[in-house]
């Protein structure tokens, strides 16, 4: 059976492969266009029709969704196999491997699509690869290595996830840590290259070893590791929920819906809970870029790609509530006999959280039309002005952040009852805690208008994060403790969600990707025409940034993709699978009517609410 | 079946809310606070965002589908987030890319004309030209050292007639590019304007203060010249070392002859010191 499958994923790989080689090697060699005379050096080569920069930027988009799914899959899935072993429960511990299986395939394909990038490269834009592999040449031997070691490790805790259970899951968890470790590692080091891009820093003494490293920590280049990290674990935990939707709306059984929608629920948890802290890192990346160079924050955030930013508030804006919104219909619909319970906090919440996106996507100053400039006062208009400043983007996304903790927690909370006597006291503590934290982070907010930009920056706005995490911190662990001696009055029901919690899933998914591909878009046009900035200039045809409604295009072309090669790579993983157990093996067998919704562990099934 | 009856007064209920919601918007942001019209359809859509969760929390569920079925509503549901997200990003205003090309045309030009051996000539004779006409400025400019001339001749180009004073002005105007071009504004402020954040000094003053030489040397070799009370910043090496190879000597001497013309001595400008 193995060697069939085999076999199978093999001719899967040979087709992608050469459809992929067509793709690009019909429009190269019927180009090879070199705009440079004789004699000089070719600076850059095109394709015609389709340009080469276009080319350029589907294919390093793919290669970087590829690489944030490769690493985000593997921090999600030991995740889940730590819960797993921390709660004994199995269902974790099938997830984790259920995702690791993915691993292999995904990671051949990210490194497919590597190659043809870097080959792309070196042949589309010479002049820039010649100076890039110039100051980094170090740090490309150190990515091959960690490439081997990643592999290897790869493999390891892969092919000994069954044979390293029981006394030897210790060494696995180990394994599955350093496979993060390496990961990270392959992560920050591509970055330097792309933030050395936007910031670099350029010495000319020294060794090549000494160059290289002054050139990798550049000013942009932990903020974006530290972003991105992130960014890869909400993207793999809202695939992982995508998958897990799809799946659900096309369920068999009743086993099935039961177990995705299950996987759904957890796909969703580890995205919102990466999504949390993710504006925080967003706007110190963005103060980073700010300090390095003026000019370059002004483009982003007040210059022509500002209308840009409006686009990334409603993508994020529409995955808060859509995070929001599955939490929502899971309290509805798991837990029979709440949705009476929980309307009015719901609604509240969601004005709450469309408030706070109003004041978020209301920018600071914008290049508009001369006579909507003068309508709006200069650049800054009275009211614009409020809310589009930095104090009142911080209070809010705090607000955002402490919002969809609450329904998080109000959904972890539904259909139990605390049963230790010290539960009522530290109920009433969590709400006190909850309270104050809203009333610091708004006062803050609020009191930031009337301190010099230096105090705010450097004390309120990092008090209202510091609060915010505090709570996260520390309600967390304890609503974790008061659930474990909580009595449970109304068990949570699997499998009944109505088919839109699916759609809110893939939602989910296709915003964070349409999010990653249009911050690719802000970070390269943030550059304008440099390939490096202030150092080398783009001389090239397509120096110029392309206009947004254009660039959308684009976007939603890639982001189609993507999720295409996600599916494609699920389905060589899916072949093996079927024979292998995991939840599709009984699936089979026990066929139930497929739209009698199913009850999990729970002996009481109501079902009356549908 | 009760189910939907009721299901339908919940829609219409909250439509009706979800539609007062967005015509109150509306009526703030338009009249109230006048916003600029893409706020006021922002605010409007995201009214309509806020109704639509509303009313699906409690919308009735369809009857499950599979198969083939199940992935046609998929990629229509694919279809319809990216053509709203299209449509939002060309609603927005546009950035023309033609204003950044004709940006980048002035700097990448020249140099791709320099390589193209026809235009090499044309180039040569046009910076032969250049250089005689600034070095000409330039003496003009230490002779009369008078910065309300230059201003006049900067700001009322060919009002007075004088052949050298236009010539000045277009020289000014060509610095002004050029400063504009190296974003020397990134650190620098002049009337006013530039680096918010105080990285380097005011240079409204600097044509009195330095030599067009000196203002050359300090451009082509940043450790040449110190301003007064920026230690900190001249041991960090701050100001870039980097036009030398960026710019050409044209394009330097009009860079200083826009800069040898800021001579606003009511604007305290750091003193340059010799290092
Ligand atoms: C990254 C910031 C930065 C940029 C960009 C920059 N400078 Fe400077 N410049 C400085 C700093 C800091 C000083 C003061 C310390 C020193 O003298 O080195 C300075 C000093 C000067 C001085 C001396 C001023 C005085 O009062 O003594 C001149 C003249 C000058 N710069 C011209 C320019 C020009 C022209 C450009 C653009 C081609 C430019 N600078 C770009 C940071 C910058
Ligand atoms: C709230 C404030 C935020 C700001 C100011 C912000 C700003 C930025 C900027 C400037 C970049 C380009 C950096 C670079 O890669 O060089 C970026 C990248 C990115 N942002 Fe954010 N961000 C914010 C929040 C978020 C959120 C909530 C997400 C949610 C998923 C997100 C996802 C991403 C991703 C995935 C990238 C990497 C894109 C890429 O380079 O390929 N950001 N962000």
């Amino acid at each position: 059976m193995e060697h069939i499958r085999n076999h199978r994923s093999v001719y899967a790989y040979a087709a992608l492969f050469l459809v992929l080689v067509f793709a690009v090697a019909m429009p190269v060699g019927l180009a090879w266009a070199e705009d440079a005379p004789a004699g000089a050096a070719t600076e850059y080569r095109d394709i015609p029709g389709m340009g080469s920069r276009n080319l350029i930027w589907i294919v390093a988009q793919q290669h970087l969704l590829l690489a944030g799914f490769v690493l985000g899959v593997p921090i999600f899935a030991w995740v889940c196999e730590i819960v797993g072993v921390r709660t004994g429960d199995q269902r974790y511990d099938k997830l984790a491997k259920e995702f690791t299986k993915l691993l292999t395939s995904s990671y051949a394909t990210t490194a497919l699509f590597g190659g043809i990038l870097l080959f792309l490269l070196i042949g589309l834009y010479p002049k820039l690869m010649n100076y890039l592999s110039d100051v980094f040449f170090p740090s490309f031997l150190v990515y091959c290595a960690l490439f081997l070691l990643e592999t290897a490790t790869l493999y390891l805790y892969w092919y000994g996830w069954d044979s390293m259970q029981g006394s030897k899951k210790g060494l696995h968890l180990f394994l599955g840590f350093l496979l993060n470790v390496f990961a990270f590692f392959i992560m920050i080091v591509p970055n330097s290259w792309a933030t050395f891009q936007a910031s670099p820093v350029v010495i000319a003494e020294g060794s090549m070893w000494a160059r290289a490293w002054a050139a990798t920590w550049n000013p942009t280049w932990w903020p974006v590791n530290i972003h991105r990290l992130i960014a890869n674990v909400v993207l793999g935990g809202y695939i992982c929920g995508a998958y897990a939707g799809l799946k659900y709306l096309m369920a068999q059984n009743a086993e099935e819906r039961v177990h995705y929608d299950w996987m759904g629920y957890v796909g969703n948890f580890i995205g919102v809970f990466g999504l949390l802290p993710l504006p925080f890192a967003g706007y110190w990346l963005m103060r980073e870029i700010y300090q390095y160079n003026q000019q370059m924050g002004i483009t982003l955030m007040g210059g022509f790609l500002s209308w840009l930013f409006i686009l990334q508030a409603m993508l994020i804006g529409i995955l808060f509530v859509g995070s929001n919104y599955y939490f929502w219909l899971g309290i509805m619909h798991r837990i029979p006999g709440s949705e009476a319970r929980y309307r009015r906090p719901i609604l509240a919440m969601l004005v709450i959280l469309l408030v706070c996106l109003g004041v978020w996507m209301t920018p600071h100053s914008l290049v508009a039309s001369l006579e909507e400039a003068r309508k709006m006062g200069g650049t800054h208009h009275p009211l614009l002005g409020v809310f589009g400043v930095m104090s009142a983007k911080m209070t809010v996304s705090n607000l955002m952040i402490l919002v969809t903790f609450m329904s998080f927690i109000m959904y972890w909370r539904a259909g139990k009852e605390e049963t230790a006597r010290w539960a009522k006291v530290a109920k009433a503590g969590q709400g006190v805690l909850l309270g104050i934290a809203v009333v610091v982070v708004v006062v803050l907010g609020v009191w930031g208008y009337f301190v010099p930009a230096i105090t705010r920056i450097n004390y309120f706005s990092t008090t209202q994060v510091l609060v915010v995490l505090f709570v996260l911190l520390t309600v967390t662990p304890l609503t974790g403790l008061l659930m474990k001696s909580a009595r449970t009055t109304t068990e949570m029901v699997w499998g009944v969600m109505p088919g839109r919690a699916g759609y809110v899933l893939v939602l989910n998914a296709v915003m964070v990707i349409l999010l990653m591909t249009l911050m690719g878009y802000a970070r390269s046009s943030s550059r304008v025409h440099w390939h490096v900035y202030g150092v080398m200039q783009d001389t090239s045809q397509y120096a110029y940034s392309p206009a947004l409604g254009y660039a959308a295009a684009i976007m939603a072309l890639n982001t189609f993709l993507f999720c295409l090669l996600v599916a494609f790579i699920f389905w060589v993983a899916s072949m093996g699978g079927e024979k292998k157990g995991g939840p599709t093996d009984t699936a089979h067998t026990k066929a139930k009517d497929a739209a009698s919704p199913a009850v999990g562990s729970a002996p009481a099934a109501s079902t009356g609410h549908q | 079946m009760a189910g939907e009856r009721s299901f339908i007064a919940i829609l219409i209920k909250r439509l009706l809310l979800g539609g007062f919601a967005a015509v109150v918007l509306l009526i703030l942001t338009r009249f109230v606070f006048h916003f600029p019209p893409v706020f006021q359809a922002m605010f409007v859509l995201y009214a309509g965002l806020g109704t639509v969760t509303f009313i699906l929390l409690d919308a009735p569920a369809v009857s499950p589908f599979g198969g083939v079925k199940a992935l046609v509503a998929l990629v229509v549901f694919y279809a319809v987030l990216a053509g709203t997200f299209i449509a939002g990003a060309n609603f927005l205003p546009q950035y023309d890319p033609m204003v950044e090309k004709g940006k980048i045309d002035k700097i990448v030009k020249p140099k791709l004309a320099a390589t193209d051996k026809g235009k090499m000539d044309a180039l040569l004779k046009r910076s032969v030209e250049l250089n005689a006409q600034s070095q000409a400025i330039m003496k003009r400019l230490e002779a009369l050292g008078g910065a309300d001339k230059l201003k006049a001749a900067e700001g009322d180009k060919g009002g007075g007639g004088d052949a050298p004073k236009a010539a000045a002005g277009d020289l000014i105007g060509l610095g002004k590019e050029q400063y504009d071009l190296q974003e020397c504004y990134n650190c620098h402020k002049i009337g006013g304007k530039g680096s918010v954040k105080k990285r380097g000094p005011t240079m409204d003053n600097i044509g009195n203060l330095m030599k067009p030489e000196e203002m050359k040397e300090k451009i082509t070799n940043p450790r040449s010249w110190m301003a007064e009370g920026f230690e900190k910043e001249y041991n960090k090496k701050q100001m870039p070392d980097k036009y030398k190879e960026l710019m050409t000597d044209q394009e330097i001497d009009v860079l200083v002859a826009y800069l040898a013309s800021l001579k606003d001595a009511s604007v305290e400008t750091p003193k340059p010191i010799k290092k």
